[in-house]
């Protein structure tokens, strides 16, 4: 090993200055660096640093002195340092042989499966994790918001809000949370119009306009409260929000590797597949509204009814209503059909 | 080393200061698919495998495989960063980014105030970030630095990007100099200065072909688009409201393509192409590095783009497995349209070049993230 010699080029500590030189170890296992036969640099090899090999790029000797010997001869290095110069560590996985190959394949089918099960499974930790409080104050957030925006106190008679909360709270207490579990909240819903939604805390907010259009047909009215219920049951909302942070996390860890347009395409495509998901959450949800109205002795089938009224009313309209979050179409209402049939 | 007249005046001159040889030392890139194909696929299998982790180690790796591989010379440009540093970067980049949303799903409100925050600190990251490139870039042993302030990142990326949408483009080429100015004028190597001094005749020279494409392009999608859009908006209606369950995946591309304005997104993308490698040879052909040596940069704009959007293709019909080699074909590209113009012989010069003050050695930690287009 001692009669091993790497030749390359030696620079002065900071300056750009370069002699050719040779690199050898000698007896006593210092490192040296030489031009023409005179030693200019020298240390032992725990205070010599040697850059890590990386493709075929020039290796780095740095000597305590500050003073750099740099070559393009990889495995002579490696020879010195006494490493198996046909690859050690990390760079051995990135030499060029068939195994590549297997590795390409075991990358694509982990990238799919991360996003299949592991995203899924830590979606759940997360979730699991979560203390309520955090749930809470994005509620409370998000009303306070709403109420300083868009929507106002609600003008609904106080029997009809009476009727309505007294069926909320049998549907509640049908639910895993208990009627304790959620609150019912009128809002006069100004630009969002008719409309129903589920905070995550449990707080659930109904709009006038909603009950309006629903007219004498509480029955519906149920059917979408089921529906919100089943939202905040499930935990949707938060599901949602850590499933998108993850998969945004994946992105940005990855990007590098794969270039801005890859980036890109991968962006837009997540937020294709979480229109999916959100469509998912949705079905799940009306699924448990026609249990839970099943279980409170009401119409399963009511909320159907609402829909076919948003789609008379508005399904023509452009702009922001009930529709653009919960689109009624004839294949959703077919499957809460089916499914009560299935379920009585 | 006494003629360091204007080099604007030399181009002309032929009198009275006796010229110095100059000779044009191309940059090469000598890196291959092949041998990058195996650093990426284990980069991405361990990132993936430590759930990010790696990535930190991945982005040495890779940095080090392209400064490495482009010479200039008969050298190599070399990356020092420490996995470390830029693991500590990542979490602080992600620390910022999870309060901001935080906040924001607290209280959206919030976010409407943190907004404003959030692009005043903006150019501070760029800033850092531009520094701390530079600052583990060596040339022969000696160090790149950066010296750009906050200011300098909020005028050219901020105001820059302000005039560029508010007037539709028609300013871009100003914010460009600014950019391009800022990037190049703060950098030094060895305590030597780069300047560079874009004209903005010139930047609007480059200006003019990106914009009548993109307002040709438009034009003709326009027209199109009234023949193709009725017909899609309709097949997109019966979907949503056939008997059979539409895919609501399918409902939204077809919606996508018929409203939004993804053909003219794609149109954007071709003319900041064009306009991007025109700027960067105005930029660069406009840079003197310790006013004697001149950067050279032709890069053919039909090439430029043609090697982008082939790439693009290759990666996404190979689901990203022809990344290295579109990365590695793109590096070459580039390097082949760089060159220094030396005055007189690089290595005597290069033998008076030290490192010099902060650069030198430092063990900082810094947010990276921003690269420069090399």
């Amino acid at each position: 090993m001692a009669s091993e010699r790497v030749t390359g080029t030696w620079f002065p500590s900071g300056e750009s200055r370069r002699a050719d030189a040779e690199l050898t170890v000698d007896a006593a296992g210092n490192w040296l660096a030489a031009v023409n036969g005179a030693v200019v640099a020298r240390g032992p090899r725990g205070e010599v640093e040697l850059s890590r090999r990386v493709g075929s790029i020039p290796r780095r000797v740095t000597f305590p002195d500050g003073s750099l010997f740099e070559t393009i001869d990889n495995d002579g290095v490696d020879r010195l340092a006494g490493v198996d110069p046909s690859g050690a560590g990390v760079d051995g996985l990135e030499r060029f042989r068939p195994r590549l190959f297997v590795f390409a394949a075991v990358a694509v089918a982990l990238c799919w499966a991360i996003y299949r099960f592991a995203v899924p499974v830590l979606v759940e930790v997360a979730v699991a994790v979560t203390p309520p409080i955090v749930p809470q104050m994005m509620s409370q957030g998000a009303l306070t918001s709403l109420d300083q925006t868009i929507t106002s106190p609600t003008q609904l008679p106080q029997t009809r809000q009476e009727t309505l909360r007294a069926g909320f709270r049998e549907l509640a207490a049908a639910s895993g949370r208990g009627a304790d579990g959620y609150v019912l909240n009128f809002r006069k819903g100004g630009a969002i119009g008719p409309n129903a939604f589920a905070l995550p805390d449990g707080n659930i907010v109904l709009t006038d306009e909603l009950v309006e259009l629903a007219g004498t047909d509480d029955a519906a009215i149920f059917g979408v409260l089921g529906h919100e219920i089943a939202h905040v049951e499930g935990e949707h909302s938060l599901r949602q929000l850590y499933r998108a942070a993850g998969v945004a996390a994946l992105i940005m860890l990855i990007a590098g590797d794969i270039g801005s347009a890859g980036e890109d395409i991968l962006v837009q495509g997540s937020a294709l597949m979480s229109l999916s998901y959100s469509r998912d959450q949705e079905s799940a949800a009306d699924r448990r509204s026609v249990d839970l109205m099943l279980a409170t002795g009401k119409d399963p089938t009511a909320i159907v009814r609402f829909f076919q009224i948003l789609q008379d009313k508005f399904g023509k309209m452009e702009g922001p209503n009930i529709l653009s979050t919960h689109p009624a179409t004839a294949g959703r209402m077919e499957a809460v059909k089916a499914y009560a049939e299935e379920a009585k | 080393m006494a003629d360091t007249g204007p080099w604007a005046m030399r181009a002309d001159a032929g009198g009275d200061i006796p010229v110095s040889p100059r000779t044009v030392e191309p940059f090469t890139f000598t890196g291959t698919a092949r041998e990058y194909f195996g650093i990426w696929i284990v980069n991405v299998l361990l990132t993936v495998l430590t759930l990010g982790i790696y990535s930190a180690w991945a982005k040495v790796r890779r940095q080090r495989y392209f400064y490495g591989n482009t010479h200039l010379a008969g050298s190599s440009f070399e990356y020092h960063a420490r996995p470390l540093q830029i693991l500590f970067g990542r979490i602080i980049v992600l620390l910022v980014l999870l309060a901001y949303n935080f906040a924001a799903n607290i209280y959206p409100i919030a976010a409407l105030a943190l907004t404003p925050l959030f692009i005043l600190a903006t150019p501070f990251f760029i800033m850092r970030g531009l520094r701390f490139n530079a600052r583990v870039t060596s040339y022969r042993n000696v160090r790149f630095d950066f010296s750009g302030g906050y200011l300098g990142a909020l005028k050219a990326y901020v105001l820059g990007g302000l005039i560029t949408w508010l007037t539709l483009g028609i300013l871009a080429p100003i914010a460009s100099r600014w950019m391009w100015r800022y990037l190049l004028n703060n950098l030094s190597y060895g305590g030597r200065p780069v300047t560079s001094q874009p004209a903005l005749r010139a930047m609007y020279g480059q200006w003019l072909l990106p914009a009548v494409v993109f307002l040709g392009g438009l034009v003709i999608f326009g027209i199109s688009a009234l023949a193709v859009g009725s017909a899609l908006f309709a097949a997109y209606r019966d979907l949503l409201s056939g008997t059979e369950d539409a895919d609501l995946i399918l409902a939204a591309i077809l919606q996508l393509l018929a409203t939004s304005a993804l053909p003219a997104i794609l149109l954007l993308a071709l003319a900041t192409l064009i306009y991007r490698a025109g700027t960067r040879n105005v930029a660069f052909n406009a840079t003197v590095i310790d006013a004697r040596h001149h950067l050279r940069s032709t890069i053919r704009r039909g090439r430029f783009v043609w090697i982008n959007v082939t790439n693009l293709i290759a990666t996404v019909l190979t689901l990203g497995l022809a990344r290295p080699w579109a990365a590695v074909r793109l590096a070459k590209f580039l390097a082949a349209a760089t060159a220094l113009e030396v005055e007189g012989s690089l290595d005597d010069y290069l033998g008076t070049v030290k490192d010099s003050g902060a650069a030198v050695g430092a063990e900082y930690i810094d947010v990276e993230g921003f690269d420069i287009g090399f």
